[in-house]
């Protein structure tokens, strides 16, 4: 298949969500789809494992879409077009769909103060197109922060209006992420879902990353050394409803599936359940986070196991 | 491919100039890091080689073939340095190093916004607000280093 025919594949399957939606309103459930982002093999790719080894792990889970940063795009931010030819090329063989692309807002790209709002923008726009021509329309937006809970660097309203219609011009979502230890109630996720409401854009929202619901720290999966975030403040799952119609794509983050297919950290029943009955129908992309992540083994049998959890809550 | 760890084992030699003369030696080292980095976000510090250190300003840095010192890597927005990648310190030695086991030590970081305080140094003479030898913008572990076998 051609890049034309898989986009236009991809823009059917599009089309297909739509109805699927329609649907899933008129019966009130929603059908989010399954999927990984390539993220979670941060510690093989390129040690152990190819792009293609990742799509193929990918593969055996079931998913049906993944996530790529612009960490693992060859040349970024000037991808050959053989490379491209080769991404798609294992879309097609893997039959994965491209969901969400992870970039970079950045802001502080020399010494001194932050760059001019048309650097920032010249820099987002390239990003834009990139996406639009990998076929992804949902972005992990990071936009520069001034402490851990990611509260936004003053000034993210000015650049972010500059670069909005140029985000709806290439039909991309910037999703910027709620991440453990923000949690949903965070000042700046409300400011967030009212600026996309000022706009009226679907175009900017937020990718909740399942790590914000962690509520707990079992001693077998988290050592001393990893225990520093050890009883921090949590989102509980009715949080994500409110944020749900701002998001494209979430990151499903898990430390820990153990052999009852259950995760020992983060209420996955109670948030799904919520994600299905508030009609969500976005992409649902797993994030391993846990142990042993250099051992392409044991985060394939973790990954294998998130998805029968998942299938098992989701029924497919 | 990349080694697991930060300096790696391939690229480790002397270095010599056209009339042969050794002039130094190389090593190269990857960030470890999911993200790649603009160079302008990258920091370095001093090498320590068999616990003699060499200072930040007279370390080469070859990236994508080409050669910076850390002062004109800091205006580099446009060159991007890819995870995986790797890259080679040079540290000028007159004579080199001689065959043997070597203890390889470097001092880097790298600037990131999205879920720490800003860059304290606005002038980039720090390493940054991450990296291995820092947690969340206090500098605080020791360089990475690796024991390396030298051939030629």
């Amino acid at each position: 298949m051609k890049r034309r025919q898989f986009l236009k594949s991809a823009a059917g399957i599009g089309a297909g969500l739509v109805a699927a939606t329609a649907v899933a309103q008129e019966t009130k459930k929603g059908h989010p789809k399954r999927g990984v982002s390539v993220y979670s093999y941060s510690q093989t790719l390129g040690v152990c494992m190819t792009l293609e080894d990742c799509f193929a792990d990918i593969y055996d889970t079931g998913a049906t879409c993944f996530e790529l940063l612009t960490s693992h795009i060859e040349n970024y931010p000037n991808p050959t077009t053989k490379w491209i030819d080769h991404y798609f090329g294992l879309c097609e063989k893997y039959h994965l769909e491209p969901a969400e692309l992870g970039h970079w807002a950045e802001t502080h790209l020399h010494r001194g103060p932050m760059m001019t709002d048309e650097q920032i923008v010249a820099n987002l726009n390239r990003d834009f197109k990139l996406a639009n021509l990998l076929g992804f329309h949902s972005l992990r937006t990071k936009i520069t922060c001034i402490n851990e809970y990611c509260d936004p660097e003053p000034g993210w309203q000015r650049y972010m209006e500059k670069a909005l219609p140029l985000a709806e011009k290439y039909d991309v979502a910037m999703l910027s992420e709620c991440h453990s230890p923000t949690t949903l109630t965070r000042q700046h996720i409300s400011d967030y879902l009212e600026w996309a409401d000022k706009h009226n854009t679907k175009h900017f929202g937020i990718n909740v990353d399942f790590g914000t619901f962690q509520n707990a720290w079992p001693e077998d999966i988290y050592p001393p050394e990893r225990r520093r975030w050890a009883g921090r403040e949590y989102s509980k799952p009715e949080d994500i409803i409110k944020v749900l119609p701002y998001s494209r794509t979430c990151h499903a983050k898990f430390n820990f599936v153990d052999e009852n297919f259950e995760e020992r950290t983060i209420p996955y029943n109670k948030v799904l359940q919520i994600i299905v009955d508030q009609g969500w129908n976005g992409n649902l992309v797993s994030e391993y986070e846990g142990p042993r992540r250099d051992d392409p083994g044991y985060l394939g049998d973790q990954l294998r196991r998130h998805h029968i959890l998942m299938q098992r809550i989701l029924g497919y | 491919m990349v080694d697991n760890e930060y300096i790696q084992t391939r690229g480790f030699h002397n270095l010599f100039d056209k009339d042969r003369k050794c002039w130094g030696f190389q090593f190269g080292m990857r960030t470890k890091y999911y993200k790649g980095l603009w160079l302008s976000q990258f920091r370095t510090g001093n090498a320590i080689v068999d616990g003699v250190v060499h200072p930040k300003a007279s370390l080469i840095w070859n990236i994508h073939g080409i050669d910076y010192t850390a002062e004109e890597m800091y205006d580099r927005m446009d060159q991007y340095w890819q995870v995986n990648e790797h890259v080679y310190v040079k540290v000028p030695k007159p004579g080199g190093l001689k065959q043997g086991y070597h203890e390889v030590a470097i001092e880097f970081g790298w600037v990131n916004n999205y879920n720490t305080a800003t860059e304290k140094e606005y002038d980039g003479s720090g390493l940054g607000m991450m990296g291995p030898m820092s947690s969340m913008g206090g500098v605080e572990g020791a360089a990475p280093h690796r024991r390396l076998l030298l051939v030629w």
